[in-house]
């Protein structure tokens, strides 16, 4: 026994080796770091050789690793929860719902048309709608900075836009681990199971709204050990507690940091989750990736270029629309659609969803090759969208006038 | 000058200011502290020519050196605290001034002008609080002076004040 558990911890210290240069390889490319990390646990696992004493199929540890990736899924939606606001999202004015609800209506009407032209059942159809429609806050939000484009105008826009679709995520999870996880096999009892989920995050809003001020007092623990112990209980305990309700634990995690969002305790609350959503977050990626054979991969992979192709184009015209009603020019907002196009951790999600709902197991290699593409060529398209506009606009001609002009009077000068 | 805060939500806050020469600047503030500065064309609101980024302390100092707080502009050295008509005035002694080597006394201040040197902060920062007749006036002493708004004027411009200027 106690020679297992010195294995185990060897193990889960190789798997945190090879996460770590990931993350190191990953920084040095100026790259997310997420699909080298999915990359990198497709590789090793079960059919992974083994060299010596160092074992990279992880066989031992492969259930303390997915645990570890579970609750990586937890602190990435309960810091989105925290980060979320409806005061920010009402202040940030008409123009981001338009483009918000323009954005994720496109891309979950086109999802679901692919979905279902392909030939999935009903079920899986929606999980490929939802998971086409999350774009990956986390690399967005890198790509917005790494490349300097903060201070651009349609910066506000794409964040904007994000955050309409973390609510958008919010209300899919919840409406679709009613449907699937209430294992209820009657229209009745689905539809029971749907509202609970439902009044459940009702439920979660009264509170927010109401009990802040009970909160705060509550919250008000001046020792910083009290005070991370009382916040992790209370997180584990709502996201458990809430899969007993069929609500994914994920929701409840979101749920709970929307609650604490409302407090004066957010930004204590947030500096403590960040190195736990950093670090358990990673393994989460990782994870995913070891819970697929790469030899699995071959059935998906048109059928996720077709979905990547029809990603791109659809946040293209979305972003392009969104702009424009936002008065905001041709260029900046073909930015928008090539912004938003990275697809990482909340596609994840939704498809691990589907997965524990017992759907069709294609899903998993169909999202890690989606998720590995977008998760690449996204941040790519967003350091060439000067040179795709140009070519889009040699093609379209939105602005053919203006140009010529503006060359003609650098020449004079 | 126009300025217009923005949320960045996930990122920080956004200040855009296009200033009188129509210069568009963009200041972000990150949660992490750090700050960008982006400077655009007036030519140009899309795509910023130049930009920086400053830690937490270096975005202090800097916002210090702009707001003056360390050295004010020559032009508007004189800070003014005027109660109708009696003023307190900060004026430096320059070079080649009346006042510059001589004591307060010697110059006959208060008869003369009737005004009061309040305070003198001398060029090493050190304050010296109601100065005697005895004090020495130095080139680039900053005098404080209370007293009538036309006598401060008077005697700013005849003995602190360079005299060909």
């Amino acid at each position: 026994m106690i020679l297992m558990t010195n294995h185990l911890v060897f193990e889960v210290g190789t798997a945190l080796i090879i996460v770590a240069g990931a993350a190191l390889l990953a920084g040095r490319l100026k790259f997310s770091i997420i699909p080298f990390l999915i990359l990198l646990g497709m590789v090793v696992g079960p059919h992974a050789p083994h060299f010596g004493i160092i074992d990279l199929r992880f066989i031992e540890s492969s259930e303390i690793i997915e645990f570890f990736g579970r609750v990586g899924v937890l602190f990435l939606l309960f810091y989105l929860g925290l980060e979320f606001s409806v005061g920010k999202l009402i202040r940030s004015g008409r123009s981001i719902v338009v483009g918000g609800t323009i954005y994720v209506a496109l891309n979950f009407v086109l999802g679901f048309i692919y979905g279902w032209s392909v030939g999935f059942p009903i079920m899986e159809t929606f999980i490929i709608a939802g998971l086409l429609s999350v774009s990956s806050s986390a690399i967005v939000a890198k790509v917005l900075v790494d490349l300097k484009r903060t201070a651009n105008s349609e910066t506000e826009l794409i964040l904007g836009i994000i955050l309409f679709d973390d609510i958008f995520l919010a209300i899919f999870l919840s409406i679709m681990s009613g449907l699937l996880l209430g294992g209820s096999t009657t229209i009745l009892g689905t539809i029971t199971s749907v509202l609970i989920s439902l009044g459940y995050m009702i439920l979660f809003f009264i509170i927010a709204r109401k009990g802040a001020p009970l909160l705060n007092k509550l919250l008000n623990i001046k020792s910083n050990e009290i005070f991370i112990l009382v916040i992790f209980a209370s997180l584990f305990f709502v996201a458990g507690f809430s899969e007993k309700l069929h609500v994914a634990e994920a929701i409840g995690a979101l749920l709970l940091g929307l609650v604490f969002s409302e407090t004066e305790h957010r930004e204590r609350i947030e500096h403590l989750v960040i190195p736990f959503r950093d670090f358990f977050g990673a393994i989460f990626f990782f994870s995913f990736g070891l819970s697929i054979d790469p030899f699995s991969l071959g059935g998906a992979v048109w059928l996720a270029l077709g979905a990547v192709i029809l990603t791109i184009i659809s946040n293209f015209v979305a972003g392009m629309i969104s702009g424009r009603k936002a008065g905001l020019s041709h260029k900046a907002s073909s930015n928008i659609g090539l912004t938003i196009v990275s697809r990482g951790e909340f596609s994840i999600i939704v498809a691990n969803l589907g997965l524990a709902g017992g759907l069709m197991p294609i899903l998993k290699p169909f999202t890690a090759v989606y998720v590995l593409i977008l998760a690449i060529l996204g941040p790519l398209l967003t350091k060439e969208s000067k040179n795709i506009y140009q070519v889009m606009n040699r093609i379209f001609r939105w602005e053919n006038k203006r140009k010529p002009k503006k060359h003609e009077a650098e020449g004079r000068s | 000058m126009n300025i217009r805060e923005i949320e960045l939500p996930g990122i920080g806050k956004k200040y855009e200011i296009i200033t009188k020469s129509t210069d568009k600047v963009v200041i972000i503030i990150h949660d992490d502290g750090r700050r960008d500065i982006y400077y655009f064309d007036q030519e140009d609101y899309e795509e910023a020519i130049a930009s920086t980024t400053f830690d937490d302390t270096e975005s202090r100092q800097i916002a210090a050196i702009i707001g003056g707080m360390t050295y004010a502009p020559k032009a508007l050295e004189t800070i003014e605290m005027a109660f109708d008509d009696l003023v307190i005035e900060w004026s430096k002694v320059e070079p080649g001034a009346l006042a510059v080597n001589q004591t307060i006394g010697n110059l006959n201040i208060r008869q003369s002008y009737e005004v009061n040197i309040v305070a003198i902060i001398k060029r090493n920062q050190k304050k010296i609080h109601t100065p005697g007749p005895e004090t020495l006036l130095e080139v680039g002493d900053t005098v404080i002076v209370s007293g009538q708004r036309h006598q401060v004027k008077t005697i700013v411009k005849e003995i602190l004040s360079r005299r060909d200027g």
